[in-house]
Order: structure tokens, then C-alpha cells, then sequence
């Protein structure tokens, strides 16, 4: 039994395989080798690293490989941390806790033809679409790689480069080509897709405005922006006894704001109905969103994973 | 009045009223795991099934930080799973539920504090499951709302054994 909820799925290190240009395949599995939660092809995932540090990584395997994740990490010796610490002091046999799958594209059966648009390392959510593709054969693609010169994961593409599948566009040589010319007319059977730096992700965004929503995807290796009510005002939790303030963003639960602020509090259900998150208020204007507290006792209580405050300011019995 | 169900012979005709049977088992080793079917489950009296995550001394579930000794083993009515597509259009399989047994023709929500065989094993069922948030995280499906008051039993073993796909479920009287 362990103190504090399990917030990520635990994986360890089963392989690490130099992949060329500064790059390591990294495969996780579960201890057991058990089938991990699903993805679509192109999904990312959450790893949590032993040093604290969280980065977002593609899944460069395909869903039908489910017993583990391979994520290809470029080491960035100038970047934030998290390349080099995994290239640097992991090794086979660490665990390393992960968020669930997020992202990727789940293939329609209206989709005929996909253009995959892939900056750099940016490619690795297409080789999980393209792996998938190509064994499904569900729809046709092609793949346009621009890179600088080298070509990243080269032994895993180049079988791809061979059949024409993967188009490679090398900058030094050529320049930047041109985007609209890449994705070309576009039709309802078509879907284009883009991962890459930001500046080409914008680019991107310009050349498909005219196309319709659900025929452009762009993987960010960021979490889709909550669903905020245009309503949501941010507010302060006062808490009378420890004396502490904590901010509660727009859109954001009371729950998650203590929990952020290191406040320890009881949850089970997080919806409203089972009343283990249950907290005293003192002041302020609670909006009561839970399905159990009686009129009287919502003069009272609150539950601080539905709640939300229609004041500036709430005072909790915390 | 509303604090016990009656006793005599209301009560054993209440008893009498049904007979289940095993439809699904499932279980997993860790919190987020897809739950693995299987034919047969070992439950062992006082800790939980061999292999899954409730399993007390090995607890590696998303709740683990909340012991529950009633926690040892979970049920789930198949006939929530046919009124979810029914009514609300949700297709939902006995893996997604997150409880390890799925039965059919037993009343979970009467059984609060009574004594039932499931196969050869003896449970005590502690209280109702409640549906959480983090199932609509797992399965990306709007479960939450629907699940309310139907989503389950959580019970303690009092007797072990295995358990079997196709097994009875019947009162302990």
C-alpha cells in the first residue's frame, strides 16, 4: 500500500537502442509485461522522471504493439533537462511512472489518403501512423520529412525512403519547401497532418485555414486545452486555519488548486456524489455543484471537487 | 423502520427470489492497466484475488492509499452494461468496467451487508461501489452520470477458492 494516490502508469526500461544523430529508442513495458493502456497511432505520453523532471514524448510504435511504449528522444544538450537526463543516467531496468496516452489521430474510414508533414524529430508520431497504415492498409500515405541534412531514425525509416513512402526534403540543399505545394488541394477523403517546430506548425496552420477542421490534425506535444465555461471567474481560497491563500484558476477545480498547494484532501469519486472531498466554508459565495448535500448542509459544506465560488474570495474550514 | 429489511419469512422469500451466474472475470496487476479477462480467478479469504491490483499485502490500484478491507473483490451487473446501450447508447464491455466479476441474474444492490456464493467462494458484501472520474479518463467514455447507483458491489472474502466463468451465484442463507 503506498501513502499517496497512483497518479501515472508504471513502466521500466526493457531496451535502449542508439538510433543515430544524438538519438535513443527508449522501450517500456510493464513489470509483468502486461498490455499497456491503448493509443491511437501518433499519441504521446507523460514521462514522469526520477529526477522530477516531466516530458512529453511520441509514441513512435504502433497500437497493435501493446505491450509496450518506444519513444525516440533526441538529446538536446542545451535543452530544459529532460533528453539529457534520460540519455544520461537512464538505464535498462529503471521504472519510470508515465501519463496515459494522449493525442494522435484515430484513423476514419472516410480518410483515403493522408499527408503526414514532419519537422526534424518531429517524424516520430508519423512512423506509429505509418507503421499502422502500412500494416493495416487502410489508407494510403506519404510522409514529407524536412530536415537540415541529417535524416533522424534513419535505419527506421529507410525502408519507407526506399518505397517513396517517406518523401525527405533536406533545407541545406534545397531550402524550405513550400507547404501549400506539400498538402496540396486537400478533399474530403484527404486528411494532412503536421508535428514539427513551431514556426512550421504555424506555417502549417496558414496553408490548411481554408480546409475543413476535421481534415487537418497538428500533434503538440502538449495537453488539448481544458474546456473552460466562458463564465469561469478565477478565485481565492482562503484557509482559516493554516492561514494559507491558493489561487483557483478559471475553469480549474478547488480539488486540483489544494491539491497543487500541497493541502492534503480525502477523494474518491471527483464527481460530486460519494462525499469524501466534503470541507467546511466560513465566508464567500460557494456554487454548490454536488448531487448529496442537503440545503442545510450546503450552508456548511462544500465538496471540493465540484464546487466552485461566485466571490472573488472563499473562506474553507482548512 | 428503514434502518434492516425484514426478517422471518420475508426475508427468505426475499433470499429465495433469485439465482446468478457468472459471466465475466477480470483483473489486472496495476492502477491503468487494461483489465485482462480470464476464465478462471483464485480469491484468497481476507486479501483479495491471486494476480490483481487489490490484492491486500500487493495493492498497487489506483485507491491503494485508501485501504478498504471490502475492496477484496468487486462485482458488476451484465444488466447495467445492456441498460447503458440501451438507454443511453454507451457501449461499455465487462473489461471496461474495472470490477473483476460480471454477473447476470444477481440483484448487487440488495446484498448490502449480506452473505452470498459466488462459485465455492463465500463474500460479504461491504457497500455499493461508487463510479468515479478517473473510469471516464480510462475509457474516454461519459459513464459517470449513468453509472450512478448501478455501478457495482465491493465485497470481502470470507471463504477462498476459484472462481470459474459460468459459475452460480446464489444467497448464503
Amino acid at each position: 500500500m503506498s501513502a499517496r494516490p497512483i497518479t501515472t502508469v508504471k513502466t521500466v526500461v526493457t531496451g535502449i537502442e542508439e538510433a543515430g544523430a544524438g538519438i535513443k529508442l527508449f522501450m517500456l513495458a510493464d513489470p509483468d509485461r502486461w498490455e499497456l493502456p491503448p493509443f491511437k497511432p501518433g499519441a504521446h505520453i507523460d514521462l514522469h522522471l526520477p529526477n522530477g523532471l516531466v516530458r512529453t514524448y511520441s509514441l513512435c510504435n504502433e497500437p497493435a504493439d501493446n505491450t509496450r511504449y518506444v519513444i525516440a528522444v533526441k538529446r538536446e544538450a542545451d535543452g530544459r533537462g529532460g533528453s539529457r537526463a534520460l540519455h544520461d543516467e537512464i538505464g535498462i531496468g529503471d521504472v519510470i511512472g508515465v501519463s496515459l496516452p494522449r493525442g494522435g489521430l484515430e484513423p476514419e474510414a472516410r480518410i483515403a489518403r493522408y499527408v503526414f508533414l514532419a519537422g526534424g524529430i518531429g517524424v516520430t508520431p508519423f512512423l506509429s501512423m505509418a507503421r499502422h497504415l502500412e500494416r493495416t492498409k487502410q489508407a494510403d500515405f506519404t510522409l514529407h520529412l524536412i530536415v537540415r541534412e541529417e535524416v533522424p531514425l534513419a535505419t527506421h525509416l529507410g525502408a519507407l525512403v526506399e518505397e517513396g513512402r517517406i518523401i525527405v526534403h533536406r533545407t541545406s540543399r534545397t531550402g524550405r519547401p513550400d507547404l501549400a505545394a506539400l498538402v496540396g488541394e486537400g478533399g474530403s477523403e484527404t486528411m494532412v497532418a503536421c508535428c514539427g517546430p513551431e514556426s512550421m506548425t504555424h506555417d502549417f496552420e496558414r496553408v490548411t485555414a481554408a480546409w475543413p477542421a476535421a481534415s487537418v490534425h497538428i500533434e503538440r506535444f502538449i495537453a488539448p486545452p481544458p474546456v473552460i465555461d466562458p463564465d469561469a471567474k478565477p478565485f481565492t481560497l482562503s484557509l482559516a486555519r493554516s492561514g494559507a491563500e491558493i489561487e483557483v484558476r478559471a475553469g480549474q477545480t478547488m480539488l486540483a488548486a489544494l491539491q497543487e498547494g500541497g493541502i492534503d484532501i480525502a477523494t474518491s469519486c471527483c464527481g460530486g456524489i460519494c462525499g469524501a472531498c466534503k470541507v467546511g466554508w466560513i465566508e464567500g459565495k460557494p456554487v454548490h455543484r454536488d448531487r448529496i448535500l442537503s440545503p442545510y448542509e450546503r450552508e456548511r459544506y462544500l465538496m471540493v471537487c465540484v464546487a466552485g465560488s461566485d466571490a472573488e474570495r472563499l473562506v474553507l474550514d482548512l | 423502520m428503514l434502518d434492516t429489511i425484514s426478517a422471518g419469512a420475508a426475508q427468505d422469500a426475499a433470499q429465495l427470489g433469485w439465482t446468478g451466474v457468472v459471466r465475466f472475470l477480470h483483473l489486472t496487476p496495476r492502477a491503468f492497466l487494461p483489465m485482462r479477462a480470464a476464465e478462471t480467478i483464485t480469491l484468497v479469504a481476507g486479501k483479495g484475488i491471486e494476480g490483481d491490483r487489490y490484492m491486500i499485502g500487493k495493492e498497487e490500484g489506483f485507491y491503494s492509499h485508501k485501504p478498504e478491507e471490502g475492496r477484496q473483490v468487486t462485482l458488476f451487473e451484465l444488466e447495467t452494461l445492456v441498460a447503458l446501450k440501451r438507454d443511453a447508447g454507451i457501449e461499455l464491455g465487462p473489461e471496461e468496467h474495472r470490477r473483476n466479476v460480471t454477473v447476470e441474474g444477481v440483484p448487487l444492490n440488495h446484498l448490502v451487508g449480506r452473505r452470498f456464493w459466488l462459485g465455492e467462494t463465500l463474500l460479504e458484501a461491504t457497500r455499493l461501489s461508487v463510479p468515479c472520474r478517473h473510469i471516464e479518463e480510462i475509457t474516454g467514455k461519459a459513464i459517470f452520470d449513468p453509472l450512478i447507483n448501478r455501478s457495482g458491489l465491493n465485497c470481502k472474502i470470507l471463504q477462498g477458492g476459484i472462481v470459474r466463468v459460468g459459475d452460480t451465484v446464489r444467497n448464503a442463507a
